[in-house]
């Protein structure tokens, strides 16, 4: 009893981290853009493709060098998704179009992806497999790579954006984009780096998952909704709210495993989501609106 | 006077589409492609229920998808477990609206924007997972069989070409009532809700039950739309209730042009035929797709028959700044 709890804890805790760096991922967005990246689950699944399909099985590049070369090329993609897309959308008034318009990029970029890699889906075996025993229990040795890996993340996006000069100039965007550009700061540069830097974070968070998920067209939906429940129940539009909406969602939804039937597992966060939404939207940490 | 010949001129564009309409079956003779009609037919009455929230009040309505689903089961599920007929099958989807634009109504009076999107997002997939997992009820992935069409006296509305006319027939009442609904100080408060809500509410307009309302609306008529699907498949699973399905009626509703009746006809026409228009781009034909939709929504807010009014002014007063009429 105690081992599966324990297992599910950290199984919760490890799911919870990949949510909060969802959750981070498009808060970056949102806080320097106003838009809510919708396609940001596909650029999740574009960053384990690229890992998997182009750099590791295509390429044969050992890991560490493929982990690198994914995430550089995701950041370049984010940053042209920037100029070619957000920025432009940025300007329209209606919410309607600005959502519509992030769905559909993320439509194309799974269009993109199934002409490229085809549909059969991707292993890429080996890679964090195994188990590792901690006092008797048995936890995957991707769950705690993941753990650490979220840890190191979000420490160091902490570092970037409170003490080098890009980082601060994402927050004073974030904060006020008039003043900001007032102050010499070129907006359009800093939603590129921002969005450039969410991408490769997708990537990370793509990578991180390809040991747990098999790497399909579809294997991220899941997450990137979750992602948004965590966003709202942490607190929207808040970093450290994200972080901790992410890991709330991923241990309430692995401990109500041992009360629910798991099948109703994906059913609590949305539930969470809703419920947050109408009793408290600025979720725990937030500030009221 | 030019008010009134304005809306003559509606009038005449939405009759001249449902005759156009009416005879394709006289000169297109091919089943499968009258199946397909049948299909959007039946996202046209979709289309103009979703038209209520998201076109005119402008609020981010995803659930669509969810909302379809159960309007779609409760009428299935009366006429196979309690053996009612599909009419009755019908109200009970009416019904089922009601009840869900009741309870989606409430939470849009405190969120909005992408909030909303992101509830009614978490309503869809609940929606699915529950049609999923309730297998006692809904019969799970296997989804209801045998579903019985409907009847008029001893007619049955059975076959492709029945379908198209009885659900044609549908679609113009409905039309109808939404042309008198979007004409009236009901469809002008929702419009006043979207531009500018405190001056909306100065002007004596309560803003919760307008809001409520078109929430109703959209879900009774979204319901109707999955009630007429059951009833002319005869099954159903909850395998295509997924968000794509939800955002593909708001890629309906800005194909046709946010706000107007017969644009919704349009736009629902348009999204489900094309993918057989572009058939011959074989695989590439959904990445083509949405590339098409992406440009249209950057350049064409007003829908893509908004386009001629666009190069109109473009060619006579060599304006680049035109812009579409507007209702």
């Amino acid at each position: 009893m105690i081992n599966s709890i324990m297992q599910l804890l950290v199984s919760g805790l490890a799911m919870g981290f990949i949510y909060s760096l969802v959750a981070i991922e498009y808060t970056l967005i949102w806080n320097t853009t106003g838009l809510l990246n919708f396609s940001h689950d596909k650029l999740i699944t574009l960053g384990a493709y690229v890992f998997v399909g182009s750099y590791s099985l295509h390429l044969g590049l050992p890991i560490p060098l493929a982990i690198v070369c994914s995430l550089l090329t995701l950041w370049v993609f984010g940053a042209l998704m920037a100029l070619v897309i957000f920025i432009p959308l940025r300007k329209k008034t209606s919410t309607l179009f600005a959502i519509m318009g992030t769905i559909l990029v993320g439509k194309i970029i799974v269009e993109g992806i199934r002409l490229l890699y085809g549909t059969f889906p991707m292993k890429l075996t080996g890679f964090l497999a195994g188990t590792v025993h901690i006092g008797g229990t048995a936890i995957a040795t991707a769950y705690i790579a993941t753990i650490f890996v979220s840890i190191l993340l979000v420490a160091a996006l902490q570092f970037f954006l409170h003490y080098t000069k890009a980082g601060k100039a994402i927050r004073c965007v974030s904060q006020n984009q008039k003043a900001a550009s007032l102050m010499g700061i070129n907006v359009n540069k800093s939603i590129m780096v921002t969005t450039g830097i969410s991408a490769a974070i997708c990537c990370v968070i793509g990578i991180m998952i390809t040991p747990i998920f098999t790497t399909d067209l579809n294997m991220s939906n899941m997450i990137g909704l979750k992602g948004f429940s965590a966003g709202v129940v942490g607190g929207f539009g808040y970093l450290p709210g994200a972080i901790v909406g992410g890991l709330i969602i991923g241990i309430v939804e692995n401990l109500a495993i041992s009360i629910l039937p798991s099948v109703y597992k994906d059913v609590v966060s949305f539930a969470l989501l809703i419920l947050f939404l109408l009793i408290r939207p600025s979720g725990i940490l937030g500030k009221k609106a | 006077m030019l008010h009134t010949i304005k809306q003559h001129n509606k009038v005449a564009y939405l009759i001249l589409i449902f005759a156009i309409i009416a005879i394709v079956p006289f000169i297109i003779n091919d089943d499968y492609f009258i199946s397909v009609m049948n299909q959007a037919l039946i996202n046209g009455v979709v289309v103009l229920g979703l038209n209520f929230i998201t076109g005119l009040t402008g609020q981010m309505n995803l659930g669509t998808g969810g909302i379809f689903a159960l309007g779609a089961y409760v009428s299935a599920l009366f006429n196979v477990a309690l053996g009612l007929p599909a009419w009755v099958g019908l109200a009970g989807a009416v019904l089922m609206g009601f009840l869900i634009g009741m309870c989606l109504g409430y939470p849009s009076l405190r969120i909005r924007g992408v909030y909303l999107s992101l509830t009614t997002i978490g309503f869809t997939e609940i929606v699915r997972l529950l049609l999923n997992n309730l297998v006692g009820i809904t019969g799970g992935t296997q989804g209801v069989q045998g579903i019985a069409p409907f009847r008029i006296f001893s007619f049955a509305v059975q076959g492709h070409r029945s379908n198209y006319y009885f659900i044609l027939a549908l679609l113009v009442i409905l039309s109808w009532v939404s042309y008198r609904i979007v004409h009236s100080k009901w469809g002008r408060a929702l419009k006043a809700l979207r531009d500018n809500p405190d001056a909306a509410e100065s002007l004596g307009i309560n803003i919760s039950s307008v809001k409520i309302m078109a929430f109703t609306l959209a879900a009774i008529y979204g319901c109707i739309g999955g009630s007429l699907y059951v009833h002319m498949t005869g099954y159903v699973n909850p395998s295509m209730f997924t968000i794509d399905l939800s955002i593909k009626y708001v890629i309906m509703l800005m194909v046709g042009g946010i706000g107007l009746v017969r644009g919704n006809i349009i736009g629902a026409l348009i999204v489900t035929l094309l993918p057989e228009a572009l058939r011959f781009m074989g695989d590439y034909y959904q990445l083509v797709f949405y590339i098409i939709v992406l440009l249209g929504a950057i350049f064409l807010p007003d829908g893509w028959l908004s386009i001629v009014g666009v190069l109109k002014e473009k060619i006579f007063t060599g304006n680049s700044k035109g812009k579409a009429a507007k209702t």
